[in-house]
C-alpha cells in the first residue's frame, strides 16, 4: 500500500521534473528540475530494493554531476537578456509530440500485454552492497575493468585538451 | 510490531533527530567559551535570568529571542524568491538528515530481538553520508546565485568550489578505511574498533589509519567550511559570503545548519577513526558481562569527580572584584545544589543496576547508556578540536587551498590506498 503510494509519487515527480527540464526557459529552473528526476529515480531503486544503485545515484547523479552543472550556470551568472530567443519552441514541442504519440500508444499497449503476476522482494540481500560487488568482482571483471577504462580515456582526454589550450598561448 | 518495537522506533528517531539540534546550542556555547578561552577573556557571562548565567548558556536565548523577532527581509532585487528560501532549508535538513546512519550505540538485544542504534537502520553507512555532503552543496549554491549580490555569488563559487573539490581526498580517505575494516556498515566499523591491538592497543581507526585520520580530518574541515577554510565567508574580503543577503531566521537556519553540520563530522570521526561509541578497552560483551563491577566503579567514581567540579565551581564562580553578598557566589551554590541532585539520580540509578539480574535487560539498557554517554564525550571533545583549530590558525589563501587539496591530500591520499592495501594483502 504505502509501497504503491510511493512509487506513484516518485514516478510522477520523475516525470514532471523531465516536463520542467523541458519547458523552463532560465537554465537554472531547468537544472533543478533535473535534480528532482534524478531524487525521484533514486526513490525509485530504493523501492526495487537496489540500494547500492539508490547511493550511487545520489551520490553520482544527484550530488555530483548536478552540481557541477548548477555550479557552471552560477559561473556563468545567465541574466534573462542572455539567453536566446525562443520564438517557434512551441511549434517545435508540438511536433515533437505528434512524432512520438505514436511511440507512445505501442508502448502503452505492450504494457497493457503484459502478463498480470504478484511481485515479490527478491530475498538473499538481492541489491545490497556486498552482493554486488562480489558479483562484479568474480562473475563481471573483465567487462567492468574494461569500463573503467573507457573512464579513464575520457580523464586523460580532458587533461591532454586542457594542456593544449594552454601550451597554444 | 509489538509495543516495544514501536517505543525503540521513536527512540531511536529522537535521538538521532534531536541530539544534533541539542548540540546546536552546545556548539555554539562551546564557540564562544572556546574564544573567550583563547584569546584570554571570559567570553559571554552578562545575559542572565533572575542573575542565573548557565557559564554564558542563557547568551544563546538571547540570541535566539532576537533571531526569531528580527525582521525578515528579501531585499527587491531577489528574483528567485523560492530559491532564496530554498537554500538555507537544504543547507540545515541535508545536515540533519545526514546523521541518521550514526550509530550511537552497539545493537541493542531485548526481549531475543536485536535493535541497531541508529536513527535509520539502514547498512548504506559512509555512502548515505558521502550522498548527502554532496546535497548541501545545493544550499550553498542557490543562496550564492540568488542573492543576486556579487559577494554572494564570490563566496558561493568559492564555496562551492572548496567543498566539490574536498569531497575528492576524503572519498578517498574513505577508500583506504575500507580497505581495513571490510565492511562500510559503521556499526560494523565501530564493532571493529572494539577489539584490542596485540592485547592492549584499542584497534582505532586512529592508530591503524594515521595518515588516513589527517587527510580525513583536513577534508571534513574544508567541507564544513571552518577555518582555516572558511573563505566562503572571509569578513575582509566578501562580507559574509553567500548569506550576506539573509537575516533573521532564514539566517539563523543556516547558523544550524552549519553547527549540525559540525557536530555530524565530528560524529563521523569519531565513528570512524576514534572506536565511535565503545569505552576504550571495554568491549561491548566484557560491558555487558561485568554491568555490576562497572556500576560500582561508577558509583564511587562519580561522587568523587562531582566533589571537585563542585570546587572548581565554587573557584572560578565568583565577581572579579570585591564585592558585599557577592550574588556570583550564591548563584554557584545553586548550581552546585542541582549537580548534586544529578548525582543522587545517577546513584539510584546505578543501585538499581547493582540488584538486576547479572546480564539481563537491565545490563543491556545500562551498557546503551554507557555508550551513548561515551559516544556524546568523544564527539563534544572532537567538536573543541574544530573550535581550538578555528581560534589559533589562520585562514588561508584560496590558490594555497586548493593546491593543498589537489597538490597534497590527493597524492598522499592515493599512496595511502596503494600501502593500506598492499599490508592488507600481504597480511592475509
Amino acid at each position: 500500500m504505502i509501497t504503491e503510494l510511493l512509487f506513484n509519487g516518485f514516478a510522477i515527480l520523475a516525470v514532471l521534473g523531465a516536463v520542467g527540464l523541458v519547458l523552463f526557459r532560465h537554465p537554472m529552473n531547468g537544472a533543478m528540475s533535473l535534480v528532482v528526476t534524478m531524487v525521484s529515480l533514486a526513490g525509485l531503486y530504493a523501492l526495487l530494493s537496489a540500494k547500492l544503485i539508490f547511493a550511487l545515484q545520489l551520490i553520482v547523479y544527484a550530488g555530483a554531476i548536478m552540481s557541477l552543472i548548477l555550479f557552471i550556470i552560477m559561473f556563468l551568472n545567465l541574466q534573462e537578456k542572455d539567453l536566446p530567443e525562443e520564438s517557434g519552441r512551441w511549434y517545435y514541442l508540438l511536433g515533437g509530440v505528434v512524432v512520438i504519440a505514436p511511440i507512445a500508444l505501442f508502448l502503452v499497449k505492450i504494457v497493457k500485454t503484459l502478463p498480470g503476476s504478484e511481485a515479490t522482494i527478491v530475498g538473499g540481500g538481492f541489491g545490497g552492497i556486498k552482493e554486488v560487488g562480489l558479483v562484479l568482482f568474480q562473475d563481471w571483471l573483465l567487462p567492468f575493468e574494461i569500463v573503467s577504462i573507457l573512464l579513464l580515456i575520457a580523464l586523460v582526454g580532458a587533461v591532454v585538451l586542457a594542456g593544449k589550450r594552454r601550451l597554444g598561448k | 510490531m509489538s509495543a516495544l518495537d514501536i517505543f525503540m522506533v521513536v527512540v531511536r528517531v529522537a535521538f538521532s533527530a534531536f541530539i544534533p539540534l541539542c548540540f546546536i546550542a552546545v556548539c555554539v556555547w562551546m564557540e564562544r567559551r572556546g574564544a573567550g578561552f583563547f584569546q584570554d577573556r571570559s567570553g559571554p557571562n552578562r545575559a542572565n535570568i533572575f542573575g542565573f548565567r548557565a557559564a554564558g548558556l542563557v547568551q544563546n536565548l538571547a540570541d535566539a529571542a532576537k533571531l526569531i523577532f528580527k525582521e525578515d527581509v528579501t531585499s527587491g532585487h531577489i528574483k528567485h524568491k523560492f530559491y532564496f528560501v530554498l537554500a538555507p532549508l537544504i543547507v540545515f535538513f541535508t545536515a540533519v538528515v545526514s546523521f541518521a546512519v550514526v550509530p550511537f550505540a552497539d545493537t541493542l538485544v531485548l526481549g531475543g530481538k536485536s535493535y541497531l542504534m541508529q536513527g535509520i537502520p539502514l547498512d548504506l553507512g559512509i555512502l548515505w553520508f558521502l550522498s548527502f555532503v554532496g546535497f548541501s552543496v545545493y544550499g550553498i549554491i542557490l543562496a550564492g546565485w540568488s542573492s543576486t549580490n556579487k559577494y554572494g555569488v564570490l563566496g558561493g563559487l568559492r564555496s562551492a568550489a572548496q567543498v566539490i573539490s574536498y569531497e575528492i581526498p576524503m572519498g578517498l580517505a574513505i577508500v583506504s578505511l575500507l580497505v581495513v575494516y571490510g565492511t562500510i556498515h559503521l556499526n560494523e566499523i565501530a564493532q571493529f574498533q572494539g577489539r584490542l591491538l596485540f592485547g592492549f592497543i584499542p584497534m582505532w581507526g586512529a592508530v591503524l589509519q594515521p595518515l588516513g585520520l589527517v587527510i580525513f580530518i583536513v577534508a571534513a574541515f574544508a567541507e564544513t567550511n571552518r577555518t582555516p577554510f572558511d573563505l566562503a565567508e572571509g569578513e575582509s574580503e566578501l562580507v559574509a559570503g553567500f548569506h550576506v543577503e539573509y537575516s533573521a531566521m532564514k539566517f539563523a537556519v543556516f547558523f544550524m545548519g552549519e553547527y549540525v553540520a559540525l557536530f555530524v563530522s565530528s560524529a563521523m570521526i569519531v565513528t570512524l577513526f576514534f572506536g565511535g561509541y565503545q569505552v576504550p578497552f571495554l568491549s561491548t560483551a566484557t560491558l555487558i558481562n561485568n554491568a555490576k563491577p562497572v556500576a560500582f566503579l561508577l558509583m564511587v567514581a562519580v561522587p568523587v569527580a562531582m566533589h571537585y567540579f563542585a570546587g572548581w565551581i565554587r573557584r572560578s564562580n565568583v565577581s572579579h572584584y570585591p564585592r558585599e553578598n557577592d550574588p556570583r557566589v550564591f548563584e554557584a551554590e545553586i548550581y552546585i545544589k542541582c549537580f548534586w541532585g544529578l548525582v543522587i539520580f545517577l546513584e539510584v540509578v546505578l543501585l538499581l543496576i547493582l540488584f538486576a539480574d547479572k546480564g539481563g535487560p537491565a545490563a543491556h539498557i545500562f551498557v546503551m547508556l554507557l555508550q551513548m554517554a561515551t559516544f556524546l564525550v568523544k564527539v563534544t571533545m572532537m567538536i573543541f578540536v574544530y573550535i581550538w583549530v578555528r581560534w589559533t590558525l589562520p585562514r588561508f589563501r584560496y590558490d594555497q587551498l586548493q593546491r593543498l587539496g589537489w597538490q597534497t591530500l590527493l597524492p598522499l591520499a592515493l599512496l595511502n590506498i596503494f600501502v593500506t592495501s598492499a599490508v592488507v594483502v600481504a597480511l592475509s
